[in-house]
């Protein structure tokens, strides 16, 4: 199944895998959890030689173990998890790894947005239905987060921040008394959230301010911070293996020369520094600099490569990448982005030599064409 | 593996568990054996040494508890430690000290350092969940017992760090944000600790934290070695350590520094215990070894009694050693030696709750300042462990039950924390607390522990209750460490500190204020009421100077030349900065010596000035009051000026030495002789090079100017002293300046001089303002005519004469762009000379807007009538003028000299004739006067 989609779910991807686990899981599992919480971290951190495993669990998220940890005992217990982090850290992807490995089942989602209504996270109605048969159980259309209250699984809230506050309070009750009650209907008029409910959402940090969570669902909810990933070890590891996924689904054989990675690898980090040191946002590039945008500039510049070049990726096509993904606003980061080229490119690949010339050149070039 | 059969066994299965470590990390099948079967080997040798070594670990509740068990055993006769064998007489002044304290050993007088490595300082910190405590505590408290330091001294700490190229300080404290306002409580010492064990590779320690899925090194080391620990025996205690040792040392980088550095530590720390055995005769089956894990697996040739005898130890430098006792925290040793923030505090914390389980009564410093309750009678004699069950086998694998947190007091725990965060601004609640317990147990069953560890709970705290913000100062993970002891701070007593710190409390007595305290002590001192107070605020003037910033500081009054407030009021926080002050007792027996030696270093320093000697003679009379010590360093200040080949620093010179000379003037009978010598010599001295700074591009318009200010402002004094003013007029001759705001300066000094007449002068400038060729540098004579005020004031009118007819004249794209500057620069360089500007504009334009139409600048009047000789002048009158009257030879024979005809004005009745009547009719009021400006007379 998984060949015919674009982006199939963890639990379609990592089927052959929770299978397995499932299968030599003899840990204790809460409520009705698919897998143990040690097992869950297996899947989410990977296996060792020391778990004294069968078989190699690969490692699918990148970070600290605690947090991992933290996350999944959250669950276990009466609360929500809220993961909250820069755009770009992975808070989405753990917590689809997370649904998957609990429930089997990371699909049931509400994506949060200024339009989210109270309807999307409890119920509608079929309107059709409703006027031909009145309001029912079968002419109600339940949102996912009843959905997983129905079977017991986890449901995701992507995005919780960007939701209006009263929407948001609608998650009070659902995380409190565990059921949502129908008035509409006179009889099976209450959803009951069965045992192993519970939801993931989460929330960007830069969005802190436009729709601040009440003290009242921040109560309900456990907060683990993910953080941005600057150990370059770490970095190296998520880029790779998301390129290779990326590469997978876009059936397109290419190497990415280490030397390459090592140059966007040091770009971004460079980049970041110089936010960090700016004084005031027209010094500072509008991109976050995540790790998902330095994915994002090596598939692009993949793609370019395969598509339009000669099927090699060339440290110019890397650079023109860079420069296009991060060049938001005219003239501040293209500003930047210039600085940086003369300032820190280009003494480097006087010292260094290697591809970055070629980098440099390309970057050059890139700024010259959006200027 | 060939393994001696005395050590198979219950090794069996710890090196299966280590196996995996020493695997990754040996490279080749051969070489991991070699290192197995050494394993083996050090530690059978460690054990069958017929000197008892006992290893230990710092800040390890497990050793601690382990040593006083063996001592209470044992009870040996004579103990050797590894620390600094100079620091041995500290030990005793631990008694009145609160823990944690540091053994310091101090040195700013290099001799056979680099120059410029200074100031040298090594601290030991001592805690009192440690070995080394117990070790000292029994030593002092138990009679007959002898306690021998045997490390190498603090000097060679030092000789041994210079020797290393890489300079691997790694034990040099490196700033950690995470760590609190209390961590730089050791300064920038060099920290040394008994019983250093931990990898000596990144990747080793990375390796076991990775395997052992832990965060840091002290959460491996309190999960797989100290918790199993606490309750093992002696035998059990001794392998574990010599192996943990042993593994680290043979993992170690082979030709490391510090593994060379360690080697020469162990050839002297040997051959120490050889010599003081064979000197006292004591025996080996009474004494006992205290020391770390890693040097109880040494290899060296020396080791053991039967070692080699042919280390010799080099000679200490001939830098002079002050030592003493510092207070330190936990914080402080977390950053030391870069463990994980709160993990002294949970050791502390491990400890307590160990010794209040009872099995083992620790020894404990007679006279010990603690904060801590008394803890309830622990059960009086150590239970005599009996077969040893195999605990070694479940190390790594699994950790044992015991020691770890039963319910109850996880429970108060959780209960605690929510309290703690609700008063630092959480909207914690009882479910939080409910959670916090959940999450503990759960993240402890996924972490496979029995028992929640302060760790799980500290992760658990911090998922339950830290949301987006952190409210108040502290997050959660601080709270934590808080509630599991917090930072606790140490305090050196009384006793223990040096003269010179003691005579300071002894001093600030009468403030009656406790000084003691870490808290911020307010003193209110209204020395008009209270004159007794009057000492207490001279030393604490004195200890600003010396102290940093920050320890005492004056909130109301001031100290200065001539200057003593009535009413002061200080922010002491002495308490809080005792290092501060015990490192100024290094320098001396009294403040005062102190001081002086500050002072004398400083006017002495190769980089002095002119401008620092003033300085310091200044401070000499404002807080040491003696003239013989002022005079040693104003001729100073004279040998400093006469060397000095510049004038930078001519505008402090003339501003220190007009406050000194106006000092000296009110306060004494006659100038000292130095300050007599220090204008002559600044009189010729600035003369000299006068016309060299008026072209030198190099020397500002300011300096020039203060220059010339010292040569005006001086010249009487300078020429009642045998100076010649021919020099002056001279110099002034020699001088031809580009610069048109140094061309401003020359004419304004020509004009004291008498050389140019206003007239001339004013011409000069109008001629300037007339030609559109100058006219953009014109603001650079005003600018030059300012800086002549300090050494003309008498030019002040003309001044604004010029700076009104600029601003009336000059154009706007000259005087707009101009008129920011010219406030900047004299704000920056003329601060003093503007209310002399603003009072002579005053007076010189209108007050008010009707006045204006009428009027017309004083210099475009038409000149008045020059005042005729005689009649129309004031009469002279006063005391002077009736001496002259009464003795008239003198006055005639200057005026015949001098050409001058006309004879004395009539005598006439004088002007004040009725105002002499008033007087004459009420002399109460006169009287008072002349009694209060002479009450003598």
């Amino acid at each position: 199944m998984s060949d015919e989609m674009l982006r199939a779910p963890a639990e379609a991807k990592y089927a052959d895998e929770l299978d397995w686990l499932e299968s030599v899981d003899d840990g204790p599992r809460p409520f009705s959890w698919r897998l143990s919480p040690r097992m869950v971290r297996l899947f989410v951190l990977g296996s060792e030689r020391s778990d004294g495993l069968d078989r190699e669990i690969k490692q699918k998220w990148f970070g600290d173990r605690s947090l991992v940890e933290r996350a999944i005992v959250t669950l276990a217990s009466d609360r929500g998890l809220l993961l909250i982090g820069d755009p770009g850290t992975g808070k989405s992807w753990l917590a689809e790894l997370l649904a998957a490995a609990i429930s089997r089942n990371s699909t049931l989602v509400v994506q949060g947005t200024a339009g989210t209504t109270e309807d999307h996270i409890k119920y509608s109605w079929n309107i059709s239905m409703v006027i031909a048969k009145g309001q029912s159980r079968e002419s109600m259309i339940p949102s996912p987060i009843m959905t997983a209250m129905e079977q017991g699984v986890i449901g995701r809230f992507e995005e919780l921040t960007r939701s209006t506050s009263d929407v948001q309070d609608a998650l009070i009750s659902i995380l409190s008394e565990k059921y949502v009650s129908i008035p509409e209907l006179d009889d099976d008029n209450v959803v009951f959230a069965k045992p192993g409910f519970s939801i993931i959402a989460t929330a960007n940090s830069r969005d802190r301010g436009v729709n601040d969570l009440s003290s009242a669902l921040k109560r309900r909810f456990n907060f683990v911070r993910i953080p941005v990933v600057t150990n370059k070890r770490s970095e190296a590891e998520i880029v790779r293996f998301r390129t290779t996924e990326l590469l997978r689904r876009h059936r397109i054989e290419l190497d990415v020369p280490p030397t390459l990675l090592d140059i966007l690898l040091q770009s971004f980090a460079d980049l970041r520094a110089a936010s960090e040191s700016a004084s005031s946002d027209d010094e500072r590039l509008e991109s976050s600099l995540s790790t998902a945008e330095q994915i994002g500039v090596l598939e692009d510049a993949i793609l370019h490569s395969h598509f339009f070049g000669d099927r090699t990726l060339r440290a110019q096509t890397l650079a023109g990448s860079l420069v296009g993904s991060l060049a938001r606003r005219s003239p501040e980061d293209l500003a930047i982005l210039n600085k940086y080229w003369h300032g820190v490119v280009e003494p480097r690949s006087k010292k260094e030599g290697g591809q970055w010339p070629d980098f440099l050149e390309g970057g050059r070039q890139a700024i010259a064409t959006l200027s | 593996m060939s393994a001696p059969g005395a050590v198979e066994g219950p090794f069996a299965a710890l090196r299966e568990q280590l196996l995996e470590a020493a695997a990754a990390f040996a490279g080749a099948p051969a070489s991991l054996s070699e290192i197995l079967a050494g394993l083996v080997d050090d530690v059978d040798r460690a054990l069958r040494e017929q000197l008892e070594i006992f290893p230990v670990c710092h800040h390890s509740p497990a050793s601690a508890l382990a040593m006083a068990r063996r001592l209470r055993e044992k009870r040996p006769e004579v103990v050797y430690l590894e620390l600094c064998e100079d620091l041995r007489p500290l030990l005793d002044e631990l008694r009145n000290c609160r823990l944690p304290v540091a053994l310091q050993a101090f040195a700013t007088e290099l001799d056979g350092f680099p120059a410029g490595s200074g100031p040298l300082s090594v601290v030991a910190p001592i805690t009192e969940a440690s070995a080394e405590y117990q070790v000292i505590a029994y030593a002092l408290e138990t009679p007959g017992v002898e306690l021998v330091l045997v490390d190498r001294s603090a000097d060679h700490v030092f000789q041994w760090l210079d020797k290393d190229k890489d300079k691997d300080r790694d034990d040099a404290p490196a700033p950690d944000p995470e760590h609190g306002e209390d961590a730089a409580l050791h300064g920038d010492a060099v920290g040394i600790e008994i019983g250093d064990l931990r990898p000596r590779f990144a990747e080793l320690e990375a390796h076991l934290l990775h395997h052992g899925k832990v965060r840091h090194w002290s959460e491996w080391w309190d999960q797989y070695v100290e918790r199993p620990l606490l309750d093992a025996d002696h035998d059990t205690y001794r392998q574990v350590m010599v192996l943990i040792g042993s593994l680290f040392r043979r993992l170690a980088p082979e030709r490391g520094d510090r593994l060379a550095r360690d080697e020469e530590r162990e050839r002297h720390m040997w051959t120490r215990i050889r010599e003081h055995l064979s000197t006292s005769g004591a025996d080996p089956a009474r004494a006992m070894y205290v020391c770390g894990a890693f040097h109880a697996a040494s290899r060296v040739e020396e080791f053991g009694l039967a070692g080699s005898d042919t280390y010799t130890v080099t000679p200490r430098t001939g830098t002079r050693w002050l030592y003493g006792l510092i207070p330190s925290s936990h914080s402080a040793i977390e950053a030391q030696f870069g463990l994980a923030s709160g993990s002294v505090s949970i050791a502390a914390a491990t400890w307590t709750k160990a010794v209040s389980r009872g099995g083992v009564k620790p020894y404990r410093l007679e006279g010990q300042q603690t904060k801590a309750k008394p803890k309830k009678a622990a059960q009086p004699q150590v239970t005599v462990p009996g077969p040893v069950p195999d605990r070694l086998s479940g190390f790594l694998s699994k950790p044992p039950e015991l020691g770890g947190l039963d319910e109850t007091e996880l429970l108060g725990w959780c209960v605690d924390l929510v309290r703690l965060a609700r008063r630092n601004g959480y909207l914690s609640s009882t479910a939080d607390a409910i959670a916090v317990y959940e999450t503990s147990i759960l993240l402890a069953g996924m972490r496979d522990r029995a028992r929640p560890t302060p760790y799980d709970f500290q992760d658990a705290a911090v998922t339950c209750i830290e949301k987006d913000v952190v409210p108040g100062r502290r997050d959660v993970r601080h709270l934590c460490e808080i509630l599991l002891g917090g930072d606790r701070i140490g305090q050196v007593g009384y006793a223990s500190m040096p003269p010179l710190a003691r005579e300071v409390y002894d001093r600030l007595e009468p403030l009656g204020l406790d000084l003691h305290k870490r808290t911020v002590q307010r003193a209110l001192m209204n020395l008009g009421a209270e004159p007794e107070l009057a000492p207490c605020s001279h030393l604490l003037w004195m200890l600003r100077y010396l102290l940093p910033d920050g320890v005492v500081r004056p909130i109301m009054g001031t100290r200065r030349l001539g200057e003593r407030s009535l009413q002061e009021s200080w922010d002491l926080s002495l308490g809080q900065h005792q290092r501060s002050l015990i490192e100024l007792g290094y320098e001396g027996v009294t403040v005062e010596q102190v001081l002086e030696r500050r002072l004398r270093r400083a006017v002495w320093d190769p980089q002095a000035t002119a401008a620092t000697a003033l300085e310091a003679v200044e401070d000499s009379i404002v807080f040491l009051g003696s003239r013989r010590f002022t005079d040693e360093l104003g001729a100073r200040a004279v040998e400093l000026l006469s060397a000095e080949r510049t004038v930078d620093d001519a505008p402090e010179v003339l501003r220190r030495m007009r406050r000194l000379l106006a000092h000296f003037r009110a306060a004494e009978p006659e100038l000292p002789a130095w300050c007599e010598a220090f204008v002559t010599t600044g009189y010729a001295h600035y003369c000299t090079l006068l016309p060299t700074a008026f072209v030198a591009e190099d020397t500002g318009v300011r300096q020039v100017g203060a220059m010339l200010g010292f040569l005006f402002s001086m010249e009487g004094l300078a020429l009642s002293l045998g100076c010649d003013r021919a020099q002056l007029e001279l110099a002034v001759q020699q001088s031809h300046p580009q610069a048109p705001a140094k061309v401003a300066l020359l004419w304004g000094a020509q004009s004291q001089l008498g050389l140019l007449p206003l007239a001339a002068l004013r011409e000069r400038c109008d001629g300037l303002l007339a030609n559109p060729l100058v006219v953009p540098s014109f603001p650079l004579y005003i600018s030059g005519f300012v800086q002549a005020l300090e050494s003309v004031p008498a030019l002040t009118p003309f001044v604004v004469e010029v700076i009104s007819k600029a601003f009336g004249r000059l154009p706007d794209a000259v005087l707009l762009p101009w008129l920011p500057k010219l406030i900047t620069t004299l704000r920056d360089q003329a601060r003093e000379l503007v209310p002399v500007l603003v009072r002579e504009a005053g007076r010189t334009f209108p007050a008010g807007l009707v006045e204006l139409d009428a009027w017309v600048p004083p210099w475009e009047r038409p000149a008045a009538p020059p005042a005729t000789a005689g009649g129309q002048g004031v009469a002279a009158s006063g005391p002077v003028a009736e001496l002259l009257r009464a003795h008239p030879d003198t006055c005639d024979a200057v005026a015949a000299l001098l050409g001058c005809e006309g004879g004395w004005q009539a005598d006439e009745p004088p002007a004040y004739a009725e105002a002499v009547a008033l007087l004459a009719r009420h002399p109460e009021t006169a009287l008072a006067v002349a009694g209060l400006v002479a009450p003598t007379g």
